[in-house]
């Protein structure tokens, strides 16, 4: 797939002719230097971004060709997203931020599902707190309990410890890796950390905008 | 395909919505405090005009005075068929008659113009009348020659308990004063009053009293007779009866049902007015607010929220703001009740309570939501802008107005809606059409005179530092300009042409109007004291100018041999020409300042015929056409006559003017009396009470007493009408200062700027005065333009008035304003002047 941005008549070519395939279970690292394209590669994968040339495939779905609110549907449940910036809605609390995913989706008894994947990551003192009243390390819990809750087929995660000191490093990605074990799912991780990178079971180097 | 399951959980979306304005209601209180006080205002002036219209009907009764009335005209009435109907009802007699009270055995005598009720022992039937002391009403009956007059006379003519006063050339007794009549319709509504006994009319010369005798007979059904078959008993025993008018309950008070109708309409549009500018500064802090949620939106749509779902929630909190708003502030508005009822019942009589109205309810409802979706479509739409593919930029673009071709429409439509919804209550949809239009008009130029303001400056150059900022402020990207402008703009257009018209108006009744009005009406002068009353007038002041008249009481009562009453409406501009006898004069020569408008003179070949002239206004609100044929009740006897043309009728003056002249050939043969003005060049020459002593049966009424009592009333009005518009300015500030504080982040930054590059405090502060100069300069140049056009135009062509520019009283609107406005902004602005410099340094 390919993907062009247009900006000021200077056509920028982002990523150039880049094809893989993802199996279930696999776990993929992709790494790069800053700029080469990698959270663009992510961004497609998730429907975030539309590629301008080439197909995306999720399951039997061609991302590519659906509508924003089609893909949404998909994103909802089956993708778990996780940022670099743990975006968690700051007038929610970290209970409510992570029933929020399971209520669109219509399961029953959120609040308690929410409550039992926060204890298990260690938050269960934390339920009723505002962002703004936890640690970076706690937010970036919460908010990946908040992608997986759904228990989604495949994970995207940019650079998610790249805000976090070693020690909550080492917490998120044992989460992650975990998770993808228990849950029989996919991983899809940017990441600069080389220790996180070689846990996983292939390793994508993008180069301007290229497979290496 | 993937199924779209976009209906989901509509009370999840509910919840996230109450959750989401719970939280964050404080970055939204401009909206809630601008919506609370127009939709307040709103509620207001429905409640209350419903609440008077309620005291009007459930009081017809009451203010007829009966079930229904039969009305005798000048004769006294055939007592057969009264004592037919007190077989089945009471039947109260009363008597009207207009007469000058005057005192004696006072050192400075003094007389007044008074209409005067006789009463019987049956009075009242519906509704109680207020007395002191408490038993006055039953002494009037009792003793002899006494009477009972209202306050005013009280007041006026000096008067104590048992004090004697003259009526015509007989004594009475005052033996209390008159509070409140329940009957108030007609002549009592704004003038002096008094009550006499039945007997009393035995003592006066009734005969002498003319056109301004009124014979009534009230009646109340017994218990046992239902009022329809009541009412139809008695209209059988008038059928073939000429001389005899019924008058029924839901005809009483249409006066003051017109007026109350006309002024709730007006102050509507003012309230919507305050809406609409509401709606600039709602669509202002809204996007504001959606911009603050910018990540959250970001995050929700990552999750996989629809787009569509997100804007469901935001116009959710809407919603439930406005219903608790609407609730609210329609709750409020009966507290009001009470406070009104203390204003209108010194000058009516009348006694409002609040009464709930689902139907007002619901339009108020409808009102605040036509005006929040027009102003939240662009603003939520914005919400599409929003990308979840932001979060792994960490950047977010703020957000703009998003206007769709659909958004548009759908805006337009709902406008139409909106409008349409005024339009059709009010009673002369042209005027509320009519001016929306202005308003509109008036915002787009408001929006481009901003546009054309920051255009201007940017091309200005200036060395001096603080101009310099001043220009910055008013030209940045971001810059308040254009919603200052537009909503101060308004509310100043506004309060303005309402002040020129309210001042304008005043001036002309109290100054101009005298000038060239008479000094004096004589009423009821007889054919035989004809050339002495001349002779006195004259002798009392040689260059006075007399005009005498004749005149005659009819009532019209077929026009085209249908019964007027039975399709012209109480709402009607000129249902007072069907209401009541009128009185009618002739004349041989077209008068001087009443120009024929179509039709021509008296056709002199047939003086047996009876022609009419009618006023030009009143043929157009009745739909006459010359050649249609008038029935008039003369003294009972029923006359046919061709309308032949129509006059200009200009009754500002004061001078004599009739709606209907009827051709002199004919006219002269019909008993009747004569009607004088005179203007005296000396008005202290004129002594009433001698005057009297030699017409004790002439009525005097002194027209700058009568303008005073108009000029009370008006007062009052205009007080309640700037208080109204005021609500105009006082919302286009709150925009304002929102914008400010939605600013706010900017303007922190900036003076955070300011203060690193070493400006000191007085320069930004002086900067934003340069600021506030040049944009409230040009709002008021612009809006003084807009409103001298629109109150030139209301006083000239709708109230044909003398037009003036009151420069003093500009002035007075101008810096008051102007003054509340810089201390708003210089205040709203201080919070921003003392940054701290380390937050730009951890670069928050
Ligand atoms: N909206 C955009 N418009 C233009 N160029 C963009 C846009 N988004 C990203 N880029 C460019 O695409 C390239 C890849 O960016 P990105 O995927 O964020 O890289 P990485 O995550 O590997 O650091 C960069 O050179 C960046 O400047
Ligand atoms: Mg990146």
């Amino acid at each position: 797939m390919n993907l062009n941005y247009n900006t000021d008549n200077n056509l920028i070519n982002v990523l150039q002719d880049v094809s893989f395939e993802v199996d279930y279970k696999e776990t993929i690292s992709v790494v790069g230097e800053s700029g080469s394209g990698k959270t663009s590669l992510i961004m497609l994968i998730g429907g975030l971004e539309k590629a301008s040339s080439g197909k995306i495939e999720f399951k039997d779905f061609e991302i590519s060709s659906l509508k924003e609110d089609e893909i949404s549907e998909i994103r909802r449940k089956d993708i778990g997203i996780v940022f670099q910036s743990c975006y968690l809605i700051p007038n929610y609390t970290a209970i409510e931020n992570v029933s929020l995913a399971l209520e669109i989706n219509k399961i029953k008894d959120p609040i308690n599902k929410a409550k039992e994947i926060l204890d298990k990551f260690g938050l269960g003192n934390r339920l009723n707190n505002l962002p703004s009243q936890l640690s970076g390390g706690e937010q970036q819990r919460v908010a990946i309990a908040r992608s997986i809750v759904m228990k989604p087929e495949l994970i995207l995660a940019d650079e998610p410890t790249g805000n976090l000191d070693s020690e909550n490093s080492e917490l998120i990605s044992n989460i992650l890796f975990d998770y993808v074990k228990e849950e029989n799912a996919s991983l899809i991780m940017v990441t600069h950390d080389n220790k996180l990178a070689n846990l996983s079971k292939r390793i994508i180097k993008i180069k301007d905008g290229k497979i290496e | 395909m993937v199924k779209l399951n976009k209906n989901q959980n509509f009370s999840l979306y509910f919840k996230y919505a109450l959750r989401d304005l719970t939280r964050s209601y404080n970055k939204i209180l401009s909206i809630i405090i601008t919506l609370f006080i127009s939709l307040f205002i709103l509620s207001s002036i429905m409640t209350i005009e419903d609440s008077l219209e309620n005291e009007l009907n459930e009081n017809a009764k009451l203010l007829l005075g009966g079930d229904i009335e039969i009305d005798y005209n000048n004769r006294e009435g055939d007592q057969t068929k009264i004592d037919k109907i007190t077989k089945f009802a009471t039947v109260s007699q009363m008597v009207e008659f207009s007469t000058m009270i005057s005192t004696v055995n006072k050192k400075i005598n003094k007389t007044s113009f008074t209409r005067v009720k006789s009463v019987d022992q049956f009075y009242p039937l519906y509704g109680n009348a207020f007395y002191e002391p408490n038993d006055a009403l039953e002494k009037l009956n009792q003793i002899e020659s006494s009477i009972l007059v209202n306050e005013n006379i009280f007041k006026n003519l000096n008067l104590k308990i048992n004090d004697i006063v003259k009526v015509q050339d007989k004594e009475f007794k005052v033996i209390g004063i008159v509070k409140v009549l329940p009957d108030i319709g007609g002549a009592f509504v704004f003038g002096d009053f008094a009550l006499t006994g039945k007997k009393t009319l035995d003592k006066l010369d009734l005969n002498t009293l003319g056109s301004f005798l009124n014979y009534e007979y009230k009646v109340k059904f017994n218990k046992s007779v239902n009022s329809k078959e009541g009412i139809k008993r008695v209209e059988s025993l008038f059928k073939d009866q000429n001389r005899v008018r019924l008058r029924y309950p839901e005809n009483s008070a249409g006066g003051i049902r017109r007026i109350v109708d006309n002024f709730s309409q007006f102050l509507s549009l003012v309230s919507i007015s305050a809406m609409l500018i509401a709606g600039i500064g709602i669509a202002n802090t809204l996007l504001s607010f959606i911009n603050q949620k910018n990540s959250s939106i970001a995050v929700q749509k990552a999750i996989g929220v629809f787009s569509g779902n997100i804007k469901t929630i935001y116009y959710l909190q809407l919603a439930i703001l406005l219903v608790l708003i609407t609730v609210f502030s329609y709750g409020l508005s009966f507290f009001l009740i009470p406070i009104v009822d203390k204003y209108i019942s010194d000058g009516l009589g009348l006694n409002i309570e609040a009464s709930f109205s689902f139907l007002n309810l619901i339009i108020v409802f409808l009102v605040g939501m036509l005006v929040m979706i027009i102003f939240s479509i662009p603003t939520v739409n914005s919400i599409d802008q929003v990308k979840a593919s932001n979060l792994f930029r960490n950047v977010f673009q703020s957000l703009q107005f998003n206007y769709s071709v659909k958004s548009v429409i759908i805006s337009i439509v709902l406008l139409i809606i909106l409008i349409s919804l005024f339009a059709i209550r009010s009673s002369i949809p042209f005027y509320s059409v009519a001016y929306f239009v202005s308003f509109f008009i008036c915002l787009l130029i408001f929006y481009y005179l901003s546009v054309t303001i920051i255009y201007l400056l940017k091309k200005y150059k200036n060395s001096k530092i603080s101009v310099k900022i001043a220009v910055k402020n008013i030209t940045q990207s971001k810059s308040i300009t254009p919603i200052t402008i537009m909503s101060l703009g308004l509310g100043m257009t506004l309060l303005l042409t309402l002040t020129f018209v309210g001042s304008n108006f005043k001036r002309e009744i109290s100054k101009s109007i005298p000038e060239i009005a008479p000094d004096y009406f004589f009423l009821g002068i007889q054919n035989d004291q004809r050339e002495k009353f001349e002779k006195m007038i004259f002798n009392s002041d040689n260059k006075s100018k007399i005009e005498v008249v004749p005149m005659v009481s009819a009532g019209l009562v077929k026009i085209n041999g249908i019964d007027p009453n039975s399709y012209i409406k109480n709402t009607n501009d000129s249902y007072w020409v069907i209401m009541n006898d009128r009185r009618i004069s002739w004349s041989d020569e077209i008068p001087k300042d009443n120009p024929l408008t179509q039709g021509s003179w008296w056709d002199l070949s047939s003086p047996d015929k009876l022609q009419i002239s009618l006023d030009s206004k009143v043929a157009q609100d009745f739909g006459v056409k010359i050649g249609d044929i008038f029935t008039l009740n003369i003294y009972g006897r029923e006359i046919d006559g061709e309308v032949v043309n129509f006059r200009l009728v200009d009754y500002r003056d004061l001078s004599i003017n009739f709606a209907m002249l009827l051709n002199p050939q004919f006219a002269n043969k019909i008993p009747h009396e004569y009607l004088s003005t005179v203007k005296f060049n000396n008005i202290d020459k004129f002594d009433g009470i001698n005057f009297l002593d030699e017409f004790p049966s002439v009525s005097i009424v002194k027209i700058s007493d009568y303008l005073k009592k108009v000029t009370d009333v008006l007062n009052k009005v205009f007080i309640a009408v700037i208080i109204i518009s005021t609500v105009t300015v006082i919302i286009g500030l709150v925009v304002i200062s929102s914008a400010i504080i939605v600013q706010g982040k900017i303007k922190t930054f900036q003076n955070l700027v300011f203060k690193i590059l070493g400006f000191s405090k007085k320069e930004i502060i002086y900067s934003s005065l340069i600021e506030f100069i040049i944009t409230f300069f040009s709002i008021i140049l612009f809006s003084t333009i807009f409103s001298i056009v629109s109150s030139k135009f209301i006083i000239e062509n709708i109230f044909q008035l003398k037009w003036l520019f009151e420069f003093d009283i500009f002035l007075n609107v101008t810096i008051t304003v102007g003054l509340v406005t810089m201390i708003l902004i210089v205040f709203t602005n201080l919070k921003y002047l003392s940054p701290k410099v380390y937050p730009l340094v951890r670069n928050e």
